[in-house]
């Protein structure tokens, strides 16, 4: 095993860093370690291309404690999360979304459990490089021209001259009995090379003080009050060329921009000329509501099937599924007696059993007192369908038995 | 590839053997004796088998989604082209090669369904399908015929590919020929994404239509985070079994156990993610044909049975499985293994269950006849692991991976 003579060192004159021994292979690497490891040394470190199988227990290197740090981080970051949201939804701001409780956890989980990544995240990164003692801006170890090798087919290990049992001699034998491929003593050069050179120094400090300004600026500006206009960065945002509705031009002659239609103009598909289908009321009129069903509109079973099922979607959470007013939004309102509702009509007051289908039909298309015309929401012939089946439904109030089927009365009780 | 560099064992038992046979002879009577004795107590019971068939569907869709995690796993094992797996992906071969004898299985669920009882998924009835909109609209997939096409579909994918991957595998054993690696490492992509296709839809024509107005997006994901829990527990214990009774005792050590532990500590969070992810946004949207779901689960002793899934499935074996030290640990694995799978059963009940009976029945019906349809299905999947385990190494031999395996370690 040849290896390079190393320069004779003359104590006092210049210090030490460390010994450094070269490998060719990672097994003989590992096994260099062990000697190390035997020895006692504490402040000595192994230098590899890629990571090294078994080398930490090669090492004697006890198991990190990284793996506590980011448990407590991540329970730290859980617990916080929570904290933040109970204290900002429960009391700071509370805030009803979507019928929760203002404590409701199920909604607090995916926060949580992003600030318990987050803090895992920081302390694994952060961890890592404060327990390996990272950044390292200069190592002694960079002046060897040999070592560049160890990010490429060489392994080393380094014994430093801090470590307790640091010997010259017997450090030196110790690494020649491991059969190193080189061995080498290395200056301690980082009292001169160390220090950042002033103008950098200087500099970094200058850009530090700087770049609190801008904050400095937002967090003034946040609590006093100017004259002068924003600043427009982009002004082609701000400032477009265009005019808005409600606002005054001067190219049209009456000053408006918005355009009205065209006298007589009638919107696509929305032209009402039979005034029997699509308003109730007999042609030509305003208020003589008709007394029949339109002749585009059918009676027939399905139609009232249809009716049926459209009263009970529109209709009934008011009215209620047999017309008597009491729905459950009627039901509801009468409990809160806030003074505002006017209560639905029962379909079966004596008055509207007497009124023509028209009235229906118009009362479902525009509303009357505060019910809503649902003319947007029902087409006409559903709208048809509808005052067909509350026709049925008053018709059913003043039934008796003579009407059931003779068939079926059995299952009346 | 230029040609075969092949690797010799170290010298082990690596043969099912007598064992494998013996396996097959006990799990198959003893299968085919609970099986048959929880349908006789089906048809004792009167109830158009309503009982029976939630029971054996509970057990089916438990050793199912075994098999298919099995499936997923050696798929990706090509897929990545992995090689630490390579001692333990033998195992998993053999579980997935159930998957054409459980399509057997599969038929008498399919075929009560196919003679008219209604009683396990309320769709196939006419009469109910009519009165529900929501049921007439879902029609065009929800019926008899495209159900059964959509059977035949998914086995034929699931044994095919199961078949697949076990014969080539051992054709392996005797020529060594990489090129046979390189073909499967091909076929992996599309059958993962045929893995995820069938899985998805299978779940939600045998799950999620025995509530047939529910609908959840999630349904998919969830069983293939359960059929990865529930694979990865069987693989360990399998391993374990294998190991002590002095079979593949050097190829396999604590290095795979622990890569095993952390797909299974991975895959117990996966089901935790989703499963409350499918939970927060039924919760939080709360339209009534979803939250019913939840709402017959959180009444009644099904409330705590909710809240002893979510506890068991996510908190205790998460915490357990947390720990370097539990997953390099044979016994605190197999523990957490053991749990899981019994968590599985617990998943999956949790879907079954409460609909037997039209939601009117009080009480959780758990009782001999889900314990002899369990016992009767698992039976019948270890024959099955017997059949095939004893007709080839247990270890593949001439895996051009199979050093990396040997070699493996994590720290």
């Amino acid at each position: 095993m040849a290896h390079r003579k190393t320069p004779e060192v003359t104590a006092g004159e210049q210090k030490v860093f460390s010994y450094l021994a070269e490998y060719a292979t990672p097994q003989a690497l590992v096994e260099a370690c062990k000697a190390v490891r035997d020895a006692g040394y504490k402040k000595w470190d192994a230098y590899s291309p890629f990571p090294v199988h078994g080398i930490d227990p090669a090492m004697g290197i006890r198991a990190t404690i990284l793996p506590w740090l980011v448990l407590g981080a991540g329970l730290t970051g859980m617990v916080l999360g929570l904290l933040m949201e109970i204290g900002l939804n429960g009391f700071d701001y509370p805030w009803i979304v979507s019928g929760k409780p203002l404590w409701s956890v199920p909604a607090f989980v995916p926060v949580a459990f992003e600030t318990t990544i987050l803090l895992s995240a920081l302390t694994a990164f952060g961890g890592c490089l404060v327990l390996n003692s990272l950044p390292d801006l200069y190592h002694p170890l960079f002046k060897k021209k040999r070592f560049a090798k160890a990010t490429d087919d060489k392994f080393f290990i380094s014994i430093e001259s801090d470590d307790k049992l640091f010997d010259e001699q017997k450090t030196k034998s110790l690494l020649e009995r491991t059969h190193p491929t080189a061995l080498e003593s290395v200056d301690d050069d980082r009292k001169v090379n160390a220090a950042l050179p002033r103008p950098i120094i200087y500099g970094l400090l200058i850009a530090t003080f700087l770049s609190f300004v801008p904050m400095a600026r937002i967090a003034q500006a946040r609590y006093t009050k100017s004259p002068d206009a924003p600043l427009n960065l982009v002004s082609n945002m701000d400032y477009q060329e265009k005019y808005k509705t409600q606002r005054r031009t001067d190219f049209f002659a009456d000053g408006r921009t918005m355009r009205p239609p065209i006298a007589g103009t009638v919107a696509q598909d929305d032209l009402a000329l039979d005034d029997h289908l699509s308003r109730g009321v007999q042609a030509g009129t305003n208020d003589k509501f008709v007394t029949d069903f339109p002749p585009q509109f059918q009676v027939t079973a399905a139609a009232m099937a249809r009716g049926q099922e459209r009263f009970n979607i529109y209709c009934a959470p008011c009215h209620g599924q047999a017309g008597y007013g009491d729905g459950m939004v009627a039901r509801r309102a009468e409990e809160l007696s806030e003074g505002t509702w006017v209560a639905p009509t029962s379909l079966h007051e004596p008055r509207l059993a007497k009124e023509p289908v028209g009235h229906f039909y118009n009362v479902i298309s525009n509303g009357i007192r505060n019910m809503p015309g649902y003319a947007s929401q029902i087409p006409e012939m559903d709208r048809w369908a509808i005052t067909l089946y509350i026709r049925a439904l008053q018709r059913s109030d003043a039934a008796s038995v003579d009407d059931v089927p003779a068939n079926q009365r059995g299952a009346l009780r | 590839m230029s040609g075969p560099t092949l690797v010799e064992l170290p010298k082990d038992n690596y043969s099912f053997g007598a064992a494998g046979t013996k396996l097959t002879i006990i799990g198959g009577i003893v299968g085919l004796l609970a099986l048959g004795g929880a349908a006789a107590m089906g048809v004792a019971a009167d109830d158009h088998l309503g009982r029976f068939l939630h029971a054996y569907l509970l057990a089916f869709y438990f050793v199912l989604t075994i098999a298919l995690g099995c499936l997923f796993f050696v798929g990706i094992q090509y897929l990545f082209r992995s090689g630490w797996s390579v001692t333990v992906r033998r195992l998993a071969e053999l579980g997935a090669g159930v998957l054409p004898v459980l399509a057997v299985l599969a038929l008498p669920i399919i075929v009560s369904v196919a003679m008219g009882n209604h009683s396990l998924y309320p769709w196939t009835d006419h009469e109910v399908v009519s009165q529900s909109h929501l049921l007439e609209h879902k029609a065009p997939y929800l019926n008899l015929n495209f159900f059964l096409v959509r059977c035949v579909v998914y086995f034929a994918i699931w044994a095919l590919l199961s078949w697949y991957f076990l014969s080539s595998s051992t054709k392996q054993d005797s020529s060594g020929d990489p090129k046979l690696t390189r073909r499967m490492e091909i076929v992996s992509g599309p059958a993962t994404l045929l893995f995820a296709l069938t899985l998805t839809f299978a779940s939600i024509d045998f799950i999620m239509s025995l509530a047939p107005t529910w609908f959840s997006t999630m349904i998919g994901v969830y069983f293939f985070a359960g059929a990865c829990t529930s694979s990865l527990s069987f693989l360990i214990l399998f391993a374990m079994a294998l190991q002590k009774s002095g079979r593949m005792t050097q190829v396999l050590n604590t290095e795979h156990y622990h890569d095993l532990g952390k797909l299974l500590f991975g895959f117990t969070f996966f089901w935790s993610y989703i499963c409350f992810s499918q939970f927060m946004l039924i919760w939080y949207a709360n339209i009534p044909e979803e939250t019913e779901f939840y709402l017959h689960r959180f009444q009644g002793p099904w409330y705590w049975f909710s809240w002893f899934l979510l506890l068991g499935h996510w908190a205790f074996p998460m915490a357990g499985l947390l720990s370097r030290h539990v997953k390099r640990n044979r016994k605190g694995l197999a523990f957490f293994a053991v749990w899981l799978l019994v968590m599985h059963y617990v998943d999956i009940a949790w879907y079954v269950l409460p609909t037997v009976g039209g939601h009117d029945a009080h009480g959780i019906p758990f009782g001999p006849m889900e314990v002899l349809s369990w016992v009767g299905m698992v039976g019948i999947f270890l024959a099955v692991v017997g059949f095939l385990g004893s007709r080839r190494s247990l270890v593949p031999l001439k895996d051009p991976r199979v050093t990396e395996a040997l070699s493996f370690e994590n720290i």
